[in-house]
């Protein structure tokens, strides 16, 4: 059980506390409700170059990290397709100047032309080094536009494209954060050694005097149900051929989604999986094969991926992993599978929550979703779900006309 | 009115509560280290063996550990899976240059259980041709895989340059993984694993019988033997470039044979790599990220050898700024070597390190992991409260010293993956 408080300032900010009295450090964690999703179709990558925007200095303080530092602390940020979240870990007695940063910088950034043009660079870098420049690395520029018509998460957060980070101007960057870094856009969660009432004061102090702003509408085109089979071809610069199936799945807040967890971990978390078991060991058509959802808030996706073993070709893999996929769907699940795979994600959250940090990341995204508590409520979910509804989910999902395949040829050798 | 232009009040780190675990003995020379005190219901165990890369023929230690959940005569490789993940088991094994340890996490109640499935899929390894064969065809691939990286070939070509002359410096060739013998990774497991226990680290709020057990069990592993590391070491200096044609960026590595914690300047030394590299308010991420937009990162390090340690400096950059790259940090280099480091700036790392060694003392699991970082010298606690001292009243002409012994550019291996 994790326990929280939850507050609200009179700007709008929700605030979260979690105490936890075993720990000397720390933790605040800001969570914007404002992702790659949010970004318009001819300035993609933007809430990704804004985060790294975030660290060049606010309205009051020239340089954020130094001052946290000298606190004796860190901080880091993350940006995905739904959400931007920014942490600061310190020593508990210095709290107050990780408040301090932070709510400088909602009020108000810097923006100095500089930085923006730095962090383009530094933007452009990463995007070389993380999509471009690794074998296999632009698979997911490839795949979300082939699986994704409509919606933005056709796009990935770093960008389609460089060119879209190197056009970013100063005022692209002014009208992205006035309309969504405001509090009632935000949730800030507090984890530490604290009293209530202390927490209640400083975070009062340093955000009550921000002005609320108002939460941006979010009307994002759903996309339309899929209705064939989709496939790609690619062929780059590899040692092996690699495959990429992605069926769409439910949305977060959809009881489905927690289905569609649990069969991608039946299908491929771990070396007792089906997958691994059947086409690895068994069959030896693949060097890896694995299986996991993409975790989206909207339509997400389940991804089978994986690799070639030489001298296999795609369509004997493709009839190999479809006689699986059908098996799932025909033979109702024995409860020893179940109990394996409950025991895993029960083993995994309890690790998960060990830190701190992580408690405190979770509850702002349960906030979210509607309620921090969520995070109590999630294993109930999982032990409630039965075979039966693990079976249906799979006949919903796992079939040719909801998934998008992606293939990746090797130009290195000819077969396959 | 509050002025958000001032920042708070500090406080400073008085003084940081380093536990020790139990030690208990497995043997003469091979110990469990027990850590128990853990609030809720994890745990985890690592067990190490005397089983490290450096030792036996080039690539047998890496594939031996990764077999040795590979089926045995009565059990198959998917059965040993099957039973570990109904025990909510997450496992590893790694080999490293000097050490190879198989890692378990799991729910406490589990630890017991977990150890006797892995105690009889260690003993009783078939090595199964087939087994073999198919770890052998993964790791073929992995690697040529790995080959189309710029930062895989610069960390090996770095490897090689710095630790040459020892068995960690030996680069595996794609042929490795041609020509194996059975008889020789039967060899080394019976040498190695069934008698190359070298220790065992429990972490979890385990009852004593729990741990008398593990002792039980692990005990036919253990071994009294003095374990054999290299002690000669010498970077072979000067540039070397691997050349990858297609690449728009170059891996850059730059470093030296240095020392582990058991070199009465280690302790300074680590302020001055922070100050050089090891945080995001580091000279170098300042400089080639934060003004120049060179590189997403740039970070230096030290890492340790049981008889030794080195010092490395690694990015990734554009290829049009390699060499600028590089020019910078030399440029850093000498300045250290030059100037004084200004007090201001050496008051921000100062807190900054004690900061984070209060988070790494932060919970049993951090905590073992201090400990066992001392274990290998025969090193005490007390270690960590010296570094708090050394920290405290290290001055910027100790650090200006430091960087004229040790960060001479002519000491230096460089390597430049990329086109």
């Amino acid at each position: 059980m994790i326990h929280f408080e939850r507050f609200k300032l009179e700007n709008g900010l929700t605030v979260l506390f979690h105490k936890d009295i075993t720990t000397p450090m720390a933790v605040v964690n800001v969570l914007y409700d404002v992702g790659a999703r949010d970004e318009s179709e001819d300035k993609t990558g933007f809430a990704h170059l804004f985060e790294h925007l975030m660290f060049g200095g606010s309205i009051n303080i020239p340089d954020f990290d130094a001052p946290l530092q000298h606190a004796g602390g860190e901080s880091n940020a993350f940006t995905s397709n739904d959400i931007t979240n920014y942490y600061d870990v310190l020593p508990s007695h210095n709290l107050e100047t990780a408040l301090w940063l932070e709510s400088d910088r909602m009020l108000s950034l810097a923006f100095t032309p500089k930085s923006l043009e730095v962090q383009r660079n530094v933007v452009i870098e990463e995007f070389k080094q993380r999509y471009l420049n690794q074998p296999y690395g632009d698979v997911w520029l490839e795949l979300r536009p082939l699986a994704y018509r409509v919606h933005p998460y056709k796009w990935a957060t770093i960008g389609k494209e460089i060119k879209h980070i190197e056009d970013a101007t100063m005022e692209d960057v002014k009208s992205f954060f006035a309309k969504h870094y405001n509090p009632s856009n935000a949730i800030l969660c507090v984890g530490g050694n604290f009293e209530l009432e202390y927490v209640k004061d400083v975070v009062k102090k340093w955000f009550g005097a921000i002005p609320s702003g108002s939460k941006p509408a979010r009307v994002l085109e759903a996309e339309p149900e899929q209705k064939e089979f989709r496939e790609k071809l690619i062929e780059r610069n590899v040692p092996a051929a690699a495959f990429y199936y992605a069926f769409k799945m439910p949305e977060r807040k959809n009881a489905g989604y927690y289905l569609a967890d649990v069969l991608s971990d039946a299908l491929g978390r771990d070396k007792s999986s089906r997958l691994y078991a059947s086409l690895k060991k068994e069959q030896k058509l693949v060097s890896e094969i694995g299986a996991y959802i993409t975790g989206s808030l909207d339509n997400g996706l389940l991804i089978i991926g994986g690799k070639l073993n030489e001298g296999v070709s795609f369509n004997m893999f493709d009839k190999a992993l479809w006689e699986v996929l059908e098996k799932l769907k025909n033979e109702i699940m024995d409860d020893t599978e179940l109990d394996r795979l409950m025991i895993k994600i029960r083993t995994a959250r309890e690790f998960q929550e060990q830190g701190l940090l992580n408690r405190a990341m979770n509850l702002c995204q349960f906030e979210l979703l509607g309620d921090a508590n969520g995070i109590n409520e999630e294993h109930e979910i999982y032990n409630s779900i039965t075979p039966k509804d693990l079976q249906k989910m799979a006949k919903e999902i796992l079939k040719p006309t909801n998934c998008s395949l992606l293939k990746v040829k090797s130009n290195q050798n000819a077969e396959s | 009115m509050l002025n958000r232009k001032k920042a708070p009040e500090l406080q400073n780190i008085a003084n940081i509560d380093f536990v020790k675990p139990h030690v208990y003995d497995i043997t003469e020379k091979c110990h469990l280290f027990f850590m128990n005190e853990v609030p809720n219901d994890t745990a985890r165990i690592d067990l190490h063996f005397d089983a490290g890369s450096g030792l036996g023929e080039l690539g047998i230690a890496s594939f031996v550990g990764g077999l040795l959940f590979s089926g045995t005569a009565e059990k198959s490789s998917i059965q040993i899976s099957n039973e570990l993940d109904a025990l909510g088991a997450f496992y590893e094994s790694n080999v490293a240059h000097e050490q190879a340890m198989i890692t378990v996490y799991a729910l406490k109640e589990n630890i017991v259980p977990i150890l006797r499935i892995i105690k009889d899929a260690v003993d009783n390894i078939s090595f199964h041709e087939d087994e073999v064969q198919e770890m052998l065809n993964d790791r073929k691939q992995k690697f040529r895989v790995n080959m189309g990286k710029v930062s895989f070939l610069a960390q090996r070509k770095f490897q090689e340059k710095l630790l040459s002359g020892t068995p960690y410096g030996r680069i595996v060739e794609e042929d490795v993984y041609d020509n194996v013998s059975i008889s020789a990774l039967k060899r080394f497991h019976k040498e190695n694993y069934l008698n190359g226990l070298t220790k065992v680290v429990l972490v979890g709020d385990l009852a004593q019988d729990e741990v008398d057990e593990i002792i039980d069990i692990t005990g036919a592993w253990a071994t009294d033997r003095k374990q054999e590391f290299a002690t000669e070491f010498k970077n072979e200096t000067g540039t070397h470039e691997v050349l990858k044609s297609d690449a728009i960026q170059s891996a850059i590595r730059i470093g030296r044979i240095l020392f582990n914690k058991t070199h009465p300047d280690f302790i300074d030394f680590q302020v001055l790599n922070t100050i050089l590299g090891d945080y995001f308010g580091s000279r170098l991420m300042s400089n080639i990220r934060e003004d120049k937009g060179y590189t997403y990162g740039i970070g230096s390090m030290v890492a340790e050898l049981n008889h030794s340690g080195y010092f490395l400096i690694a990015t990734e950059v554009a290829k049009e700024v390699k060499d600028a790259t590089i020019q910078e940090v030399k440029y850093e280099l000498e300045k250290l070597k030059e100037e004084l480091v200004a007090a201001e700036e050496l008051e921000l790392v100062k807190n900054y390190m004690l900061g984070q060694l209060l988070k790494s003392a932060d919970g049993p699991y951090s905590m073992i992991d201090l400990y066992m970082g001392l274990e290998p010298y025969d090193m005490e606690m007390e270690f960590y409260n010296r570094s708090i001292d050394s920290i405290k009243s290290i001055t910027p002409e100790r650090i200006r010293e430091l960087a004229a012994k040790y960060l001479d550019w002519n000491d230096m291996t460089v390597v430049v993956a990329g086109s």
